[in-house]
């Protein structure tokens, strides 16, 4: 399982899915350049925190009776709703303000991908 | 071409939703979901019971346009979910159809991305996507140009405003946003998946206790006798309650509303209570064993005894609180109270038909969440603000004029025309007209979208 490769890939997603929501709503203006790219930072620093401490932990814990497919299979599915009431509840106590829908938007789609990403990872190094 | 209803559905979803309220919109997305599942799941719509599903799904959409009220939404999204669960598995319960509903319309695609074969239960790897290569590709390009563009921007100023002259407003990101959540959806709703262990023991998990031969231990006696001690105590209790409760109505002629409500709400709590410890109680003896002890005929008395005496309980309340609307009209928690003592009635016999036929506890759970299914739809096609509006001012004894006010605009109509018929005082008149007039307002700033039935009333 490669966990700082995934935690690149979803600093990227994240990163993308963040910014583009940002600017449907706001004029990209390039002064704004240099504090865009610095977001890089912050960005990743979520993601390492919230996939180390959220999916990672699924993986590392499975013992010889539980394979990736049965972590997938029977965490996910939870994992996802969990998720998904958190970022409802989140949107709605937010009024709707655009920082907090892309933060809570970028967070959803990117630790749903990531687990994808890890799986496969696992999988591949099994193979 | 597999994917070109999807993609017509997501440009329709952002045509539909964005910056729009809710209408007329979203009886199409309804109407739009169930052609994107018919398309991707022929199969499962040869079954009567997801016709049925889809039936009540239509019901509510068409709730939704000729309402417009929370309890249509409401309504709607749960009979959405609940097909898309039918769909994934047509034989499991309706509250893992939920669980299943729920897990496809947030991470349908992202379980397909596992490339989870569902009849091996196989997780196969799919075509690994070099995501650093597309960075490489896109990513560093972008960045280096935009950092010379900004470095050429300070040196030439015709070059300078030849980029502030570029406007990308023609382009609406939002709108494209809003087309790719809707493209997430559908693509998520076509191919339906299932939670995999709640969903195979679901559909292995029958609704009849497995027989077992009559075993004449110690401990089933003594459990046997500690269950009839129990439930002839309760019954006890509660035939004094009873008596009290109805003494005390009898006697009373105070009809003020405080009283009453405090009556039929300390009423409540007390049912609430009362219905789901026995309910409890009751499943606990006849979980097992003393379903198939030969002498256990007193216990399933004592117990059918009970069931009897808290529908009595049920239906006092109910004298209760059609006294309360009687005297004092019509309001959204008393109409909950009646559809909360129909929902322990129904509650109460199923618990009955459990112990004389030898049920589960599934059974009491699937029926029991089918039954509050259907009431919530059933409930989401009445207007209630108009019910309520109508018996409150033509049947009453006594009402509150602001609550008539209070209620969402499905009223103004009423209220209208029952001030054209009727002689107010200033203040009320002033008050209708205010209402009526906003939400004429209101129904003509719509745009097509957000339209309602209403709107057609106006033309």
């Amino acid at each position: 399982m490669n966990t700082s490769l995934t935690i690149l890939k979803a600093t990227g997603l994240s990163f993308i899915i963040f910014w583009a929501i940002i600017f449907s709503e706001e004029k990209f203006m390039l002064d704004m350049f240099p504090y865009v790219f610095l977001s890089f930072i912050p960005i990743g620093f979520c993601c390492l925190i919230v996939i180390c401490l959220t999916i990672c932990p699924f993986f590392w814990a499975k013992n010889e009776s539980k394979d990736s497919d049965t972590i997938l299979k029977t965490y996910f599915p939870f994992y996802a709703i969990i998720l998904f009431t958190l970022c409802s509840y989140g949107l709605i106590t937010s009024n709707l303000n655009i920082f907090s829908v892309a933060f809570i938007i970028s967070a959803f789609f990117t630790l749903l991908k990531s687990w994808t990403w890890l799986a496969k990872s696992h999988k591949n190094k099994k193979a | 071409m597999k994917n070109i209803p999807l993609i017509i559905g997501a440009l329709l979803f952002s045509t539909l939703f964005h910056k729009q309220g809710i209408g007329l919109n979203l009886s199409i997305f309804n109407i739009l979901t169930l052609i994107v599942l018919i398309i991707y799941n022929k199969n499962a719509f040869k079954q009567k019971s997801t016709i049925a599903y889809a039936v009540l799904y239509l019901i509510t959409a068409a709730s939704i346009f000729i309402y417009n009220n929370s309890l249509s939404i409401i309504a709607n999204t749960i009979a959405f979910i609940t097909l898309i669960g039918q769909v994934s598995e047509q034989n499991s319960s309706i509250y893992v159809n939920w669980l299943n509903g729920l897990y496809t319309c947030i991470a349908g695609l992202f379980h397909r991305n596992f490339g989870v074969n569902e009849n091996e239960q196989k997780v196969e790897s799919k075509k690994e996507i070099d995501y650093l290569h597309l960075a490489k590709i896109i990513g560093i390009p972008l960045i280096i140009l935009t950092i010379f563009i900004s470095l050429y921007k300070n040196g030439n100023p015709m070059f300078n405003g030849l980029i502030n002259d570029i406007d990308f407003s023609i382009i609406n990101f939002q709108w494209i946003l809003v087309a790719l959540c809707g493209y997430y959806l559908l693509s998520n709703i076509s191919n339906p998946v299932i939670v995999d262990p709640a969903t195979i023991n679901d559909v292995q998990t029958g609704n009849i206790l497995p027989y077992q031969e009559s075993i004449e231990t110690d401990n089933l006696k003594k459990e046997h006798q500690f269950g009839f001690i129990l439930i002839t105590a309760l019954n006890a209790l509660i035939i004094i309650f009873l008596i009290t409760d109805i003494t005390y109505l009898l006697s009373s002629n105070d009809l003020r509303a405080s009283v009453f409500s405090n009556q039929v709400h300390s009423g409540i709590n007390a049912l609430i209570a009362s219905i789901i410890i026995a309910i409890i109680i009751i499943l606990y003896f006849f979980r097992g064993d003393l379903n198939f002890y030969k002498k256990n005929k007193n216990l399933k008395l004592v117990a059918y005894t009970w069931i009897i005496l808290n529908a009595i309980l049920v239906i006092n309340i109910i004298i209760k609180d059609a006294q309360y609307i009687y005297y004092f009209g019509l309001t959204y928690k008393r109409i909950g109270v009646l559809v909360y003592l129909l929902l322990t009635v129904i509650g109460l016999v199923t618990t009955f038909i459990k112990v004389k036929d030898l049920k589960n506890f599934w059974y009491l759970f699937r029926i029991n969440t089918v039954t509050a299914f259907t009431i919530l739809i059933v409930s989401s096609t009445i207007n209630w603000d108009s019910y309520i509006t109508i018996y409150n001012l033509n049947y009453a004894k006594s009402m509150d004029f602001n609550y008539l006010i209070e209620l969402s605009n499905n009223n103004a109509f009423i209220l209208k025309n029952y001030l054209d018929k009727n002689n107010l005082n200033d203040k009320k008149t002033l008050t209708i007209n205010r209402k009526f007039k906003n939400y004429l307002r209101e129904l003509k700033n719509k745009s097509w979208q957000e339209s309602q039935f209403d709107n057609f009333k106006l033309k």
